[in-house]
């Protein structure tokens, strides 16, 4: 299992179609992603999961990834984060 | 509305009425009824009624049989795969005709469907409680919306609007009533309806709508935008007009005026009919005026540009004959999507305009949310007193990244055009300082990054606070323009709410007290050499324009159908009589006096055509 933490650093946080972007990286993989912040947790491949967390900009998340293509979607889900979703 | 005498001869865009609208009428067993709203798109037209989403969902709850619970599952899954079909076909169809960008949002939607929350939690729902496939896919995605209403960050809460959609999307499909793609008109009709979202116009086929009429919205609502973009008359703000009419109503729509009558009696149908007729006359005459410099008889001559709410209606910019975009809006762009437009989407759309404007100027404005624009997902909580709150560069100032964004995408698109940059809301000398520093901030950053643009965008404001107005000879030191605001120079100056109509006196253009900070104004820019121009409504009034051509301004800036009926009266008079008109009024102490002098004068050198005059 690898785990990491990322800061949400686009402009409105993980909204809906933030949350779609790292769904659609996440389904690329075979591995369980869960995704934790502050209390809650969501499946990584739920849109409505991600959404429901909560995670404003600048919020901080947990990753947890565990499965035979952990180390790849770690890597994919870490750009996604550092692109900020791709909203600029 | 400001009281405007002539609306009913403006020009307007052509309203196909149906010739055979009087033999549909229905018996007088429905009587008619008028209801007034607001005037979105000009032009008048009559048609049967087409109500859209009349019906509110009312889901059946059931107990389904044990054998039949297997059946009920695969029912929901085929209801999610069929609605899935139809997204992608909107969101293909929205990606050809208004860009890539536009049709993200269903890439969620359609992520949504597949998500096992849903998926699985309706099943078993289904399986356990033996509820319907509707009563229990409703339970799951209520639980889903809840919790994230639930979130205090307006930002992630605006998002349950989209789960909104989907949920109304497949319970209309597993109703059998269709998803909402097939609720539209199959004939010419005019589309009634609470509100139009953009995904909902995008689903409409332009050949069969004649006109718009909804409970919702102001003049700056997506369904005005559209309107007048498609040249189509729309009336606004009706407040509860779908629950007073069916599909298949003669519905007539008056964009003029901003009403709408409902089962006309064949006396109101054939009075309509005769206007639709003259408004076709008038406008094909001020047409023929549309190659004509806007210069007065003595040889005066003005700038006549455009007011512009989005880049879809630039066609109507150009084909009215507009000089250029005097009054590029920006708040359509922020308030018509349910998350910030990013620096490429606004430059896109800038570029566009500059582009297709082919070098002649045009003045975008930066955001001015807030007062009766606002967009919910930038503000955080609703405000006692909005007209008078965090709006217009106030808010562009406390929201840095905000304003820079869009700040560097007008710098981008100068690359391309004749840009020039304006403040909106200004009503201290600070507030320009600072927004020019930032300006200067984002010149630096484009240099750095060796982005193309123009270094001289010019810098102007708009005057629209009293504030402003006391000071604008100081404030022409800073600005490189200035384009006075009417509507909210109006509203701040005497002080009156735009919205009540107990007050409706106080809301018109021709009071002493606006003709002298016009004045005032005008008079400033003239000492400190810069460029004056008049965005509000006022210059679009007939009754106002003498006036202002009297004043000297250097630029008209009205909606694209009303330039060839300013350039009509401009072209009908001289500069001379205008400045002499104008020593005469600014004597009256009465807006009663003015504007029975207005009247007379307008009458005497610019009857409107068909020998009606002014009335």
């Amino acid at each position: 299992m690898v785990e990491f933490t990322k800061q949400v650093g686009n402009k409105i946080g993980l909204h809906l179609r933030a949350a779609g972007e790292f769904v659609k990286i996440a389904a690329q993989f075979s591995s369980e992603i869960r995704v934790y912040h502050g209390e809650r947790f969501a499946n990584g491949k739920s849109i409505l999961g991600l959404a429901s967390l909560a995670a404003a900009r600048g919020a901080n998340v947990r990753i947890e990834i565990e499965g035979p293509d952990e180390a790849a979607a770690r890597k994919a889900l870490e750009a996604l984060f550092d692109a900020k979703f791709y909203e600029d | 509305m400001p009281r405007n005498k002539l609306d009913k001869l403006n020009a307007a865009p052509s309203a196909s009425a149906r010739p055979d609208a009087k033999s549909d009428a229905k018996p007088a067993s429905k009587p008619e009824l008028e209801r007034r709203g607001l005037s979105a798109s000009p032009g008048i037209v009559i048609g049967p009624a087409f109500v859209r989403d009349a019906e509110r969902l009312n889901i059946p709850r059931k107990l389904v049989e044990a054998s039949q619970v297997e059946a009920e599952v695969a029912r929901f899954k085929q209801a999610l795969a069929d609605t899935a079909r139809e997204l992608r076909a909107i969101k293909s169809d929205i990606a050809r005709r208004m860009g890539e960008e536009h049709a993200r949002i269903f890439d969620a939607h359609l992520l949504i469907l597949e998500d096992e929350m849903l998926v699985e939690g309706t099943s078993s729902a289904v399986r356990e409680e033996r509820l319907n496939a509707a009563a229990a896919f409703e339970k799951v995605i209520n639980r889903v919306i809840a919790s994230i209403a639930g979130i205090e960050d307006e930002y992630l809460k605006e998002r349950t609007m989209d789960v909104q959609d989907v949920k109304k999307r497949v319970i209309g499909t597993l109703l059998g009533k269709g998803t909402r793609a097939v609720n539209r008109p199959t004939e010419p009709s005019v589309v009634v309806a609470h509100d139009l979202s953009p995904s909902d116009t995008a689903q409409l086929d332009r050949r069969t709508v004649l006109g718009y009429a909804t409970d919702l919205g102001g003049r700056t609502s997506h369904t005005a935008i559209i309107a007048r973009s498609q040249g189509l008359p729309a009336v606004v703000g009706l407040e509860n007009l779908v629950s007073k009419v069916e599909t298949g109503d003669i519905i007539i729509v008056d964009g003029n005026a901003g009403s709408v009558i409902i089962n006309p009696t064949p006396a109101t149908i054939e009075q309509y009919e005769n206007e639709v007729a003259r408004f076709h006359e008038l406008e094909d005459q001020l047409l023929t005026l549309t190659g004509y410099p806007a210069v007065t008889l003595d040889g005066r001559e003005f700038m006549l540009c455009a007011n512009l709410d989005s880049a879809d209606e630039i066609d109507s910019v150009i084909d009215h004959g507009g000089q250029g975009v005097g009054l590029f809006r920006t708040e359509y762009f922020f308030i018509s999507q349910e998350y910030l437009p990013s620096e490429e989407d606004q430059y896109k759309v800038y570029r566009q305009v500059a582009e297709r404007m082919e070098g002649k100027p045009v003045v975008i404005r930066t955001l001015d949310v807030g007062g009766d624009k606002i967009a919910s997902y930038l503000h955080r909580s609703p405000e006692l007193n909005p007209f008078m709150g965090w709006r217009g560069i106030r808010f562009c100032l406390t929201r840095k990244d905000i304003f820079k964004t869009q700040l560097r995408a007008i710098y981008r698109a100068s690359a391309h055009g004749n840009v020039k940059l304006m403040f909106p809301m200004i009503s201290q000398i600070e507030e320009v300082l600072r927004a020019k520093e930032i300006c200067a901030e984002v010149r630096d950053d484009l240099r750095r990054e060796r982005y193309k643009f123009d270094e001289n965008v010019q810098i102007g404001i708009m005057v629209e606070t009293p504030s402003a107005v006391a000071l604008s000879d100081q404030f022409a030191l800073d600005a490189e323009f200035f384009s006075i605001g009417t509507n909210d120079l109006i509203q701040y100056t005497m002080a009156v709410d735009r919205g009540n109509s107990k007050i409706a006196y106080l809301y018109q253009h021709l009071q002493p007290s606006i003709l002298r900070l016009l004045r005032l104004t005008v008079d400033a820019a003239r000492k400190r050499k810069i460029h004056v121009g008049v965005c509000g409504e006022m210059a679009g009034d007939p009754l106002s324009v003498p006036i202002l051509i009297g004043l000297g301004i250097d630029e008209f800036s009205v909606s694209p159908n009303m330039i060839p009926e300013v350039k009509r009266i401009i072209r009908s008079v001289t500069f001379d009589e205008c400045r002499a008109l104008l020593r005469r009024v600014a004597r009256y102490r009465t807006t009663q006096e003015i504007e029975t002098e207005m009247d007379t004068f307008l009458r005497a050198h610019a009857p409107a055509h068909n020998g009606r005059t002014v009335s």
